[in-house]
């Protein structure tokens, strides 16, 4: 028997999922492109691009010479299954109005229409320091409050970055993850527009959260921001990007690059909330170096896409520096989360860990995979990993592939990993105080994944609870 | 043993199916899967003259055991039937064995028969440039019972040779089977084996393994619980020292409901030694209630020591528990700081802590005659390597 609480919940759960189509599946007037780059990958769109841009030489040349990576590496036959993506079919670069706009009211109507459906503005004008949406493939609404700029904090798009603080941009550009890293990393480094920068002055300490929201809204348009963090000596900064997209009839594809320095004794969070529609190939390659002390920490919760294929990674390469990797990973029908983190200890005494948790149902497969290596010299470093996976039905799947490489003496290193299905003793508790089944599953689930949702601003935990809680609807019985 | 002289047809054409793949399929790279950290480079298998060793056995009564080349007369249906039945042949290493093995061992335990003591099998390979493919065919009948030891030995660390082996074992319905496999080869040996059981409904496989020889190569131990109540407990143990570099990769296979597996792993590397483990659960659908458990521990001795752990999940049922851990370090400094303070050498201290951690791995074995001798193995492999 469920509690009048429970079932006015259950009410108004119920209603939230009902409308998705009408709330977010919706397309703008495609006339309202300023521009739009014909479909396929050559290097003439590459030139359009840098054009269009008119960036300096030295980045025409890195696209270009991204290129032939791109076209030179086969596709990679790991992980998931991208030959379904025809890199012919996807238009590389749209640009969604000509301005990019620093005051709401010069953001076009419709745009701000869909920015309204989602709810963005008034929400974070209120709560948020700075805000950058990406709205397709350019930033076009970017606010960072006074505040951050006195203290010399530098939160804009990446194109503004490159003609506002050219020579920072290209000090750092690609020295975490160089073009030819991959072959995604290669194609976003040939095509990439907008994404964020952001500069954090030594000692600095941001004190909220810094977010950007990333939108998809073309059929068939490919996303490839590239982001670069760079956090001075003793700075401290979170970044949290969040994405949604609307319900589209044939796949697209989602590559970004993101770039992290951490200077010594700095610390920088990076935290995604990843929720594209359930068509999108989301192939990210997100890294970060942390010099002496620093810490960099990766908070990775993957709800949503066709196949997301990301293991953010962090190079401690000064004494002492610590990382940490937080995943959630949800696999629902037709989705494939092929997740994980690495970590490479390249200094003595540095310390890591690595929680990871993954939920599979309705015949959704969730994979953790992972790298732990300790190289020769990285002394005395220490390193724990923890995967645990929750399989719903007997149609779903769940893998695990850790891999750990250990080149060092006096490294302690210990992994485990478990997957089971939600404990008949753990339902029967929870039945007979009175919740129904499905009650008491959303309760273990939450409970499950709490490790990592407490880590999160209390707006996205609360933001990530409904929405597992809206996948696991249906699920049970 | 004596060459095979005269062979079946079947074996025959066998042989040329193995052979033909032999040609096909490559020695693999470091690129290939699952060969990302064993370096092939240095073996050169034209270098190696085929040749035959000289296989001790002792049966029990009760059993049939004889070699290949006697159980080609005396089992022929039988070795039709099961040989190259668990482990199949397209893969380089078991083509090339396919291809050309002189020797090997049938072991058949008839329906009902619990024999009362260990089947022992000694493979000396003691000749300079030879190349032994060598295969064990164990069968077990339905309810049967047998304890069979397999040594893998050379005289010294000398003999630079290459050891292929495939190793079946076919445990029925009901059966019981405890195996023992010690490899202690040359030091500068190559060694490819390839071991694959199968137990059938509610069938028991005790299998025990210890590695100490060989330069390099790569040891698989698949299982596969193929029979709904059906059970596996492997316990594997290595230690190496300088210039070796010890591969295993391990599968548990659950194909059927009610199966319980337990792997433990637990190695030790001395000097520059280097070692790769590499784990797979396997849970096909269907195979619920099932229960896995696989483990990896290494303990380096050395700053030049180097270990790899890939332990790896694949579950596609839910009714399952399935838990795997892998853990690399090095002597306990505590430990260490701990017992030298009551008056141990620094030497005894650190010896006392490796037997602690390999006695967990010895306990998972039955006391008795298996027991002590792998926990005798082990202690005097130590005190080589340290």
């Amino acid at each position: 028997m469920a509690t009048p609480e429970v079932l006015a919940e259950k009410r108004e759960l119920a209603g939230i999922n009902a409308d998705y189509k009408e709330k977010f599946g919706f397309n703008d007037p495609e006339t309202g492109y300023a521009y739009k780059a014909p479909k396929g990958l050559t290097r003439e769109v590459v030139e359009t691009i840098s054009d269009y841009k008119d960036e300096p030489q030295w980045m025409r040349d890195f696209r270009l010479k991204a290129l032939d990576h791109f076209e030179s590496r086969p596709t990679p036959k790991w992980g998931g299954n991208l030959d379904q993506i025809d890199f012919d079919d996807i238009h590389y670069f749209v640009r969604a109005s000509e301005k990019n706009s620093r005051d709401w009211s010069e953001v076009p109507e419709d745009i701000k229409n869909t920015f309204d459906r989602l709810g963005i503005p008034e929400a974070e004008r209120k709560f948020l320091a700075g805000v950058g949406a990406q709205y397709e493939s350019e930033v076009v609404y970017h606010q960072v409050n006074e505040k951050l700029e006195a203290q010399g904090v530098i939160f804009t798009d990446m194109d503004t970055a490159l003609r506002e603080h050219e020579d920072l941009v290209r000090e750092y550009w690609a020295t975490v993850i160089p073009p030819n890293d991959n072959k995604l990393a290669a194609l976003n480094s040939a095509v990439w527009s907008g994404g964020s920068f952001v500069y954090v002055p030594a000692g600095v300490k941001v004190e909220m959260p810094l977010q950007a929201y990333f939108r998809i809204n073309t059929e068939n348009m490919g996303q490839f921001e590239r982001t670069l963090i760079i956090c001075e000596e003793g700075a401290d900064v979170h970044y949290i990007e969040g994405c949604t997209a609307p319900v589209y009839s044939s796949d697209s594809l989602h590559s970004a690059v993101v770039e992290i320095v951490c200077k010594p004794s700095s610390r920088v969070r990076y935290t995604t909330v990843q929720n594209w529609s359930q068509n999108v190939f989301n192939l990210v390659t997100k890294r970060a170096v942390a010099h002496e002390k620093a810490t960099m920490e990766w908070v990775d919760c993957n709800l949503g896409s066709k196949l997301t294929m990301k293991y953010p990674s962090i190079y401690l390469l000064g004494p002492e520096a610590h990382g940490e990797i937080l995943s959630i990973a949800f696999a629902g029908d037709g989705q494939h989360q092929d997740a994980g983190g690495k970590i490479i200890h390249g200094a003595p005494r540095t310390s890591s860990s690595i929680f990871s948790k993954s939920i599979s149902k309705d015949g959704g497969r969730a994979t953790y995979r992972g790298l732990l290596e300790v190289a020769d010299g990285a002394r005395e470093s220490r390193s724990k990993v923890v995967c645990d996976a929750l399989l719903l039905d007997e149609h779903s799947r769940s893998d695990t592939y850790p891999t750990i490489r250990i080149d060092a003496n006096d490294a302690d290193i210990g992994h485990e990993a478990t997957v089971s299905k939600i404990g008949d003793e753990q339902l029967f508790y929870l039945q007979s105080r009175g919740l129904d089944e499905e009650e008491a599953s959303k309760m273990i689930v939450n409970g499950f994944i709490e490790p990592v949702t407490k880590e999160l601003p209390m707006e996205y935990a609360v933001e990530l609870n409904r929405l597992i809680e809206l996948q696991m609807e249906g699920s049970i019985g | 043993m004596a060459e095979v002289a005269v062979q079946p047809a079947w074996l025959s054409e066998r042989r040329q199916r193995g052979a033909s793949l032999a040609q096909e399929l490559p020695l693999p790279d470091q690129k290939a899967k699952g060969w990302e950290f064993t370096d092939l480079s240095g073996l050169d298998l034209g270098a190696y003259e085929e040749a035959s060793a000289a296989p001790v056995v002792s049966g029990a009564e009760g059993a049939t055991v004889v070699s290949l080349s006697e159980a080609l007369s005396s089992h022929e249906d039988l070795l039709r039937e099961r040989l190259g039945s668990l482990v199949p042949v397209e893969d380089p290493f078991v083509a090339r064995n396919e291809a050309s093995w002189r020797d090997g061992v049938l072991v058949h335990v008839p329906k009902g028969v619990r024999l009362s003591e260990p089947i022992q099998i000694e493979l000396p390979v003691e000749t300079n440039g030879a190349a032994v493919n060598w295969r064990t065919l164990i069968v077990l009948e339905e309810d049967a019972e047998a304890e069979v030891w397999e040594h893998w030995s050379s005289p010294g660390d000398e003999v630079d040779a290459v050891l292929n082996s495939v190793v079946e074992l076919s445990v029925g319905q009901g059966a019981t089977l405890r195996y023992v496999n010690t490899q202690d080869i040359s030091e500068r040996a190559w060694i490819f084996a390839t071991q694959r059981a199968q137990v059938e409904r509610d069938g028991r496989l005790d299998w025990a393994a210890l590695g100490f020889g060989s330069a390099r190569g790569k040891v698989r131990m698949e299982t596969k619980l193929a029979g709904p109540g059906s059970e596996a407990r492997v316990t594997g143990g290595y230690a190496g020292g300088a210039g070796q570099h010890l591969d295993y990769d391990t599968t548990q296979e659950h194909a059927a409901p009610n199966t319980n597996s337990d792997l433990a792993f637990r190695g030790v590397l001395a000097a520059g030694a280097t070692a790769v483990w590499r784990g797979m659960i396997k849970v096909d659908p269907g195979a619920q209630q099932t229960d896995a458990f696989q483990e990896s521990r290494n303990l380096l001795l050395s700053p030049e020591a180097h270990a790899d752990a890939i332990p790896g999940l694949e579950i596609l049922a839910d009714d399952v528990r399935c838990t795997h851990a892998a853990a690399i370090a090095q002597v306990d400094k505590d430990q260490l700081f701990y017992l030298t303070s009551r008056g141990l050498a620094a030497a005894a201290a650190k010896s006392l802590i490796i037997e602690g951690f390999l006695e967990s791995l010895v306990e998972r074995l039955a006391e008795g005659p298996v027991r002590d001798s792998i926990s005798e193995a082990l202690e005097s492999r130590l005190a080589e390597i340290l």
